[in-house]
């Protein structure tokens, strides 16, 4: 992986590498964009996840939109999810082939026996992309995947969920990691940090030897530069299943590139992109309504009636007028 | 073979599997967690003495006796009635049957039985029926006998009145209950109430009193005294008081029927027995000869001048002065009018003068017993005054007992039946008088006695239980010797399974003194140790009164057998015979009998003996026999050995060290006794006992703050309320209840750390709150003065998420009133059948017109549809003619989903359906505003979600679900905190559950020591430390941050319920003033306080906006000659009435009357077409809506307000 071996280039080295995680170590780069690099992995690349879910029939003990919620939960594969267009680009209404993939759950328990509904239940309806996309990750040896609910003797569940494209900024579910390691400077050389101590900071602190040791140790009286700045930036990639760590990595410098020639076009002036390139919550559409904390869960309606009607008039009040009318 | 028996042990250990195991197939046998079902015991026990076999109310009907009734016209002249017949009633027996359906019903064939489940969702109350057997004779006729139904008397669950009684887990799940139902409370309208117990004064031991309040019971009378809270063996009670009067005579006061009445104690100790004066001389001061009579010299002077001022009344024996007490008690006993004056004497002893020695059938050693006692009690008296001993403290537990629920539910239904037999009394004079006075020995009274008198009576004493237990309000003509009239009954709130549990182990001092001004009575004494959990009180106005039992504290809720110990008393000999001095004899008394007199240092041998005796389980004396050894001090308490071993008493478990066996050790005779608190403290040739555990003391709450011995106490006392209120699991059987409200945490978890009790109590079966990754640090400021910040993305994954259940009740009879005949029946559920039937209608509703389970529902939908009928006889039907369809909406704010709808028939089954109860789920993720908190009370609010990317993270990747600042601890000092950060984070690590119980670490050995350790074992920093990275810019945080796994709990107070919104709205109709409630739309007030500041900022324009523009901001006409607001007027057009706009404003006070010669333009005219001429001068002023108002009040009384307007 090493493009050029000159001092000042861009080199990175894989120290682990397993298919939950990457491990590896990237020198000669800089914290801004190791950090953009880090929070683009985590937050903006795009999978796949369950995002309408219709329910046809639910007599299990669990209610509907907790289930929803489970199901938008679980890991779905999103390899080759770049050739699903996101539902907001989509010229159809609401979901069609092209921007969805179509998942059923249909169970239903006759036997005396709980019966355990996994993740394998869901059963993809045909029209995808490509025959990756889509299906539910299943990691554990009996090949199920999550329990996504119990049904005893006489439940039975149906459901249409419709997974979309979207990035772990709108919603953690399409997260395709759920941590990723970052550290940098083990041995602590550009003192960023002050450590605590009650004696000897080097006695009591745990030191990652490997991480140390790649760094390169602190030379007895070495004098301090304050000018240095973090260069070996040490990765821990781990995904949830959707993608490999290594497409997320892949994919995560080509989200950031793509960004980043956005700006650059934008800031250029090219007309041939229009603003709002890249990845983006379908909240710009619309639909969503309820997000964040600064939106009531009841829309944008007050308690106190007519939403979107506001203060408009200010004589009258969702109470009719007041009983000194519009001024004396 | 038979499977094996449920294990009931428990450990720390998650217990994942055995968990489950339980759930998936409940025990056949018994419940795995017996310490749980041991906490609501005197609940279910006390109750269940009721009914028992010579239980309360047998003895309670002995006490009644036979009721006598006398006919003939009572106000004739006796010579010319002859000689009266006597009616005699009495109770032989009551029956108590289980809840099953009334006979009316025709339905139910094979099972009658009507289970708690069916009540509660039906919101109909769980009651038995409840009968008499009554006996009646005329004269000494035949007794002849007759049951009578006296209604429904609501029934505790799992007592033995009740379906549950003895259910096995598996069998309790089959009644749809939870595998560990309780019971201990009552189901009343389908909600669920309980007597909450209370503190009362120990009965049967006479305390010294000094109280300012003694002396306005008349001239003389001083604040000593002597009170005795004496017990019948029906737990009913009756306070005997003796007061001691300045000139040094003692007078007996005692309450009858709310009303207090005092006799000279000389009267009453020669009406006992028949005495002498020496008897009662030596008595009081001690045999004649005896040591130390020369020093006594104080009590000799007064028992001479009371017997000496005794002698004015000229009565001298016994049989005289139970005659003249008779005739002055005979009224006030409801005695029958022909009874004797000595026999009413009697009878006024056996009932009021210290029963818990003989309430009924009194034999003449048991008066002795009495005499004997209030000697005792004069001698205590005096001993008091002269300062040889100090007043008990009533406040202290060491004086208290408890009156248990089921006790007072006895004592009520006692009280019921004695006043339903005197309630005879009026019928039969009415009867009597309408009849012309005929003889109960005729045989119209024969006939008419049981149709027509018995049923004139208030037979239902059913209902007067269920209104008992409905409101908590007492209604009593005797009081019951209560302090207290209301607030016996509580809801047992399901909010979460902690408060559920609480309620049973509540005690509560007494409405009386929550009004009290001084705080000594909420103070916790030492003396509380191990019986009242010093934590687990509520701050604000009910603290201190309001407490909770340690978790090990029993309540005795049946007297123990002591027929043996009087013997071995006189066997280790303690004799008749008194001393003078205390220093050479003291008082042994069993349950308020003085059983002879020893001296203190044989008393202590005897104390000391029982106590082996009893833990030894030898001589026949019982284990829970307290056995309070009071030394003799230099004017301490007064000494002596005091045992007992009734009901109501509380007791506690520790290690009797001789024989290192268990021993039950009370309140009384703790304090006067060496108990080492844990095995190092022993003290050998001091300490007899020693704690099993140092967390006995504290309750089953108070138990689960992790590491609550290493917190500031108050913090301790914040987390037993707030577990209290977090959103938890209410119970497993949620489908089966219709609670008004119930909060339930979709994700809850049990904690990493937790004492090896969570475990014992279940509390797993009721999780609480989450494990959750948190950060010490302030970040971005958001989490500055106790807010906290939450991970989106945790929120996301389902953090926090909870529901709130709501019961909706449609009822088609609310309103009316309940119409007995289904013919009557004017409304139905459902669609008109042909009528028409809106699509939009049925996105709601299904086919019978009710909604669809699933549904959501929003402000305004419909919810269920009806139509109006009438009752066809000729078709037997009911029939609809309007074909219209009405609804009832949904009428709140909030999302909501249908989540279950039941349909409510009538009990007898004969009428259709007219009431559905429908409950709906509302969603609540948290959102910014709702409220979390620790287990250390430490609560804050979310102030902000932020994404995954944004927040802080360690080296690892690890972000944390929760930041908090670092500022809520230093002035908080909960250090318990950090150790539960420190042994979540390794618990987790290591996969382990912590044991976090207080008091295992010490200075030695520390806790951060142990966890640390575990710490460093897993790679991390010994105290918990970590480095972190800013996640906006990736950049490493120059100090290590605190970062460990604390369990959460999310409060219920959300702000979707509380947030509070205006611009305009509804106004008050008079002020034109904004009314006040979030419910109507209303504003928050001004109020002075912050007028005040506004002015201190001199803000003139806020000011003026808040107290006059958004307030009753009006403009009013305003003559400026005059300067009133009344006088102005508008004028009315003589030509265009309908004409708006541009009327003109007159002051009518300053115009005149048109002449006739003024100009059109300058003439006006009234509503009643007066023409007037001038008053024009009038302005339009702004002004408060208030100020008009104020200037209308004034004028009514004659005061003008005169306003100068300029310029």
């Amino acid at each position: 992986m090493e493009y050029d071996n000159d001092a000042g280039a861009i080199s990175a080295r894989v120290l682990d590498a397993g298919e939950m995680n990457a491990h590896f170590l990237v020198d000669n780069f800089n914290l801004e964009t190791a950090n953009a690099l880090r929070r683009v992995m985590l937050a903006e690349i795009p999978t796949i996840a369950i995002d309408i879910v219709e329910v046809l029939d639910n007599t299990t003990v669990l209610a509907d939109e907790f289930i929803a919620h489970r199901l938008g939960l679980i890991p779905l594969s999103a390899k080759g999810v770049e050739e699903l267009q996101y539902s907001r680009d989509c010229d159809c209404e609401g979901y069609c082939e092209l921007c969805s993939v179509v998942l059923t759950l249909n169970a239903r328990c006759n036997s005396d026996q709980i019966m355990h509904v996994h993740a394998r239940d869901l059963v993809i309806s045909a029209g995808r992309p490509n025959e990756e996309v889509g299906n539910p990750v299943l990691k554990d040896p009996e090949r199920n995947g999550p329990c996504i609910v119990k049904l005893r003797k006489g439940q039975a569940i149906h459901m249409r969920c419709i997974a979309k494209k979207g990035i772990a900024k709108e919603h953690a579910k399409w997260a395709p990691s759920a941590a990723i390691g970052f550290e940098y400077d083990p041995n602590n050389k550009l003192k960023h940090l002050d450590y605590w101590y009650e004696a000897d900071a080097q006695a009591e602190w745990p030191k990652d030897e490997a991480h140390a040791n790649l760094d390169g140790d602190v030379a007895d009286g070495e004098p301090f530069d304050y000018d240095a700045k973090p260069e070996k930036f040490f990765y821990n990639v781990e995904t949830v299943g959707g993608l490999d760590p290594d497409q997320i990595v892949h994919q995560g410098i080509a989200v950031l590139q793509k960004k980043l020639a956005e700006i650059i076009s934008v800031v250029q002036g090219d007309d041939n992109v229009d603003g709002f390139g890249g990845a983006q919550s379908p909240q710009m559409n619309g639909g969503y309504g309820n997000d964040a904390g600064y939106t009531t869960p009841y829309g944008n309606n007050t308690v106190w009636g007519g939403g979107g009607g506001g203060p408009a008039g200010g004589s009258t009040t969702p109470f009719g007028a007041t009983p000194y009318g519009g001024g004396y | 073979m038979a499977p094996a028996a449920t294990s009931t042990e428990w450990s720390t250990d998650f217990d994942t599997a055995r968990r489950q195991r339980l759930f998936q197939s409940p025990p056949k046998d018994t419940t795995a967690y017996p310490m749980l079902a041991a906490a609501v015991d005197p609940h279910i026990e006390s109750f269940n003495s009721i009914f028992a076999r010579k239980g309360l109310l047998d003895e309670g009907i002995k006490d009644i006796g036979t009721k006598v009734f006398l006919d003939g016209d009572p106000y004739a002249q006796p010579e010319e009635t002859g000689p009266r017949n006597r009616l005699h009633v009495r109770i032989r027996e009551v029956f108590f049957d289980k809840a099953v359906l009334p006979a009316t019903n025709k339905f139910a064939l094979q099972n009658r039985n009507v289970f708690p489940a069916e009540c509660r969702e039906r919101h109909a109350t769980y009651k038995g029926k409840y009968r008499a057997r009554i006996d009646w004779r005329v004269n000494n006729g035949d007794w002849q006998e007759e049951v009578r139904d006296l209604g429904y008397v609501p029934i505790m669950l799992k007592s033995n009145r009740c379906h549950l009684e003895n259910l096995t887990p598996d069998q309790l799940v089959k009644a749809k209950e939870e595998t560990e139902e309780l019971g201990g409370y009552f189901i009343v309208n389908g909600i669920e109430k309980l007597i909450r117990m209370l503190l009362v004064n120990r009965r049967n031991y006479p305390m010294a009193i000094k109280r300012g309040a003694f002396t306005n019971r008349g001239p003389g009378y001083t604040p000593y005294g002597i009170v005795i809270r004496c017990v019948r063996r029906d737990q009913t009670s009756q306070t005997n008081a003796l007061h001691y009067l300045s000139d040094g005579n003692v007078n007996l006061r005692f309450s009858w029927r709310k009303a207090e009445y005092l006799v000279p104690a000389m009267m009453v100790l020669k009406a006992l027995v028949e005495t002498n004066d020496r008897e009662i001389f030596e008595g009081v001061v001690g045999a004649a000869g005896s040591p130390g009579l020369g020093e006594k010299q104080f009590v000799t002077d007064r028992v001479e001048l009371l017997l000496r001022t005794y002698r004015v009344y000229g009565i001298h024996s016994k049989a005289k002065t139970r005659a003249y007490l008779g005739e002055k008690f005979k009224v006030i006993l409801q005695v029958p009018e022909d009874m004797t004056d000595e026999d009413a004497g009697t009878e006024f002893l056996r009932r009021i003068v210290l029963p818990h020695l003989g309430s009924y059938d009194v034999t003449e050693s048991q008066n002795n017993d009495k005499f004997r006692m209030l000697l005792f009690m004069v001698r205590k008296l005096y001993a008091l005054v002269e300062g040889e001993c100090a007043v008990d403290n009533p406040d202290a537990v060491q004086h208290q007992e408890v009156l248990l629920g089921g006790h007072l539910y006895g004592m009520i239904l006692k009280e019921r039946l004695d006043e339903w037999l005197n309630s005879l009394r009026l019928p039969l004079m009415e009867w009597g008088r309408k009849n012309d006075w005929p003889a109960f020995t005729s045989p119209q009274f024969q006939r008419d006695f049981l149709p027509k008198i018995m049923k004139r009576t208030n037979e239902n004493i059913g209902q007067a239980m269920e209104y008992f237990l409905s409101t908590g309000n007492l209604v009593s003509p005797t009081g019951l010797d209560l302090q207290q009239t209301a607030g016996f009954c509580v809801v047992a709130e399901k909010i979460n399974f902690y408060r559920f549990i609480s309620h049973f182990r509540m005690v509560h001092r007494g409405a009386f003194f929550a009004q009290l001004k001084t705080t000594t009575v909420r103070k916790l004494l030492p003396e509380s140790w191990g019986f009242l959990c010093p934590v687990h009180t509520p701050d604000g106005s009910p603290c201190g009164l309001l407490n909770h039992f340690a978790h090990k504290c029993k309540i005795a809720t049946e007297s123990v057998d002591v027929s043996a110990i009087p013997g071995l008393v006189a066997q280790l000999g303690v004799q008749s015979r008194s001393s003078a001095s205390l220093d050479a004899s003291v008082v042994v008394q069993l349950d308020g009998r003085v059983l002879g007199f020893c001296s203190p240092k044989q008393a202590k041998i005897v104390g000391d003996t029982l106590r082996y005796w009893k833990v030894e389980g030898t001589h026949g004396v019982p284990l829970e026999l307290e056995v309070g050894y009071i030394p003799n001090s230099n004017g301490g308490q007064y000494p002596g050995l005091y045992m007992f071993s009734q009901s109501a008493r509380m007791y506690r478990p520790v290690k009797y060290l001789p024989l290192d066996r268990l021993d039950y050790v009370g309140p009384f005779e703790q304090p006067f006794m060496s108990i080492a608190c844990t095995n190092p403290e022993i003290v050998s040739g001091d300490s007899t006992h020693v704690e099993y555990d140092p967390t006995n003391l504290l309750s089953i709450l108070a138990n689960m703050t992790p590491f609550s011995d290493h917190n500031q106490s108050p913090r301790n006392m914040y987390q037993c309320q707030m577990g209290k209120q977090s959103m938890g699991t209410p119970g497993t059987a949620l489908r089966y209840r219709t609670d008004n409200k119930t909060y339930r945490l979709q994700t809850g978890q049990t904690p990493v750390v937790r004492p090896p009790l969570h475990n014992e109590y279940g509390l797993d079966n009721f999780p609480n709150g989450t494990n959750a990754v948190v950060a010490v640090i302030s970040y971005t400021g958001y989490d500055m003065d106790d807010a906290m910040i939450l991970n989106k993305s945790s929120h996301e994954r389902g953090f926090g998420h909870g529901t709130i259940y709501k019961t909706k009740i449609c009822d088609l009879e609310e309103g009316t009133r309940k119409s007995r005949s289904a013919r009557l029946v004017s409304k139905l559920f459902g669609f008109p059948p042909g009528g028409l039937v809106r699509a939009a209608w049925r996105e709601k509703l299904d086919d019978d017109g009710l909604p669809r389970i699933g549904t959501a529902l929003q402000a305004g939908d419909i919810i269920a549809a009806w139509h109006t009928v009438s009752y066809d006889p000729a078709s037997n039907e009911y029939v609809n003619r309007d074909l219209q369809t009405q609804f009832f909406k949904y009428k709140e704010d909030e999302l909501a989903f249908v989540e279950e709808v039941r349909i409510i028939g009538s009990e007898d089954g004969t009428s259709p359906c007219q009431k559905i109860s429908i409950k709906l789920r509302v969603p609540r993720s948290p959102v910014i505003g709702d409220k979390f908190s620790s287990r250390h009370g430490q609560k804050g609010v979310c102030s902000q979600k932020w994404p995954a990317i944004d927040m802080p993270f360690s080296e690892s990747g690890i972000q944390p679900d929760v930041i908090i600042n670092p500022h809520a601890f230093p002035s908080r000092m909960t250090i318990g905190m950090f150790v539960e950060s420190l042994a979540g984070k390794a618990g987790a690590l290591h996969g382990i559950p912590q044991d976090s119980t207080p008091f295992r670490f010490d200075e030695q050995n520390t806790a951060t020591d142990f966890f640390g350790h575990q710490l460093m074992k897993a790679g991390y920093n010994y105290y918990g430390n970590e480095p972190m990275y800013s996640g906006i810019t990736g950049q490493e945080f120059a100090a290590d941050i605190y970062l460990g796994v604390v369990y959460y709990q999310r409060l219920r107070h959300m702000v979707n319920d509380k947030y509070q919104v205006r611009t305009t709205g509804p106004v008050n109709q008079l002020t034109g003033q904004p009314i006040k409630g979030r419910k109507k739309g209303g504003g928050i007030r001004v109020g002075e306080m912050e007028r005040d500041a506004l002015l201190a900022h001199g803000t003139a324009f806020l000011l003026q906006d808040r107290l006059m523009n958004c307030s009753d901001y009006m403009k009013a006409p305003i003559c400026r000659a005059c300067g009133s607001f009344l006088s102005t007027q508008p004028t009315v057009s003589e030509f265009d009435r309908k004409k708006k706009g541009n009327t003109m404003v007159r002051c009518r006070r300053c115009a005149k009357l048109a002449e006739g010669s003024e100009s059109t333009s300058e003439i006006w005219m009234d509503g009643q077409g007066v023409r007037y001429t001038g008053g024009d001068d009038v302005a339009v002023v702004a002004v408060p809506g208030v100020l008009k108002y104020l200037d209308v009040e004034l004028a009514s009384m004659g005061v003008r307000l005169k306003f100068n307007v300029s310029p």
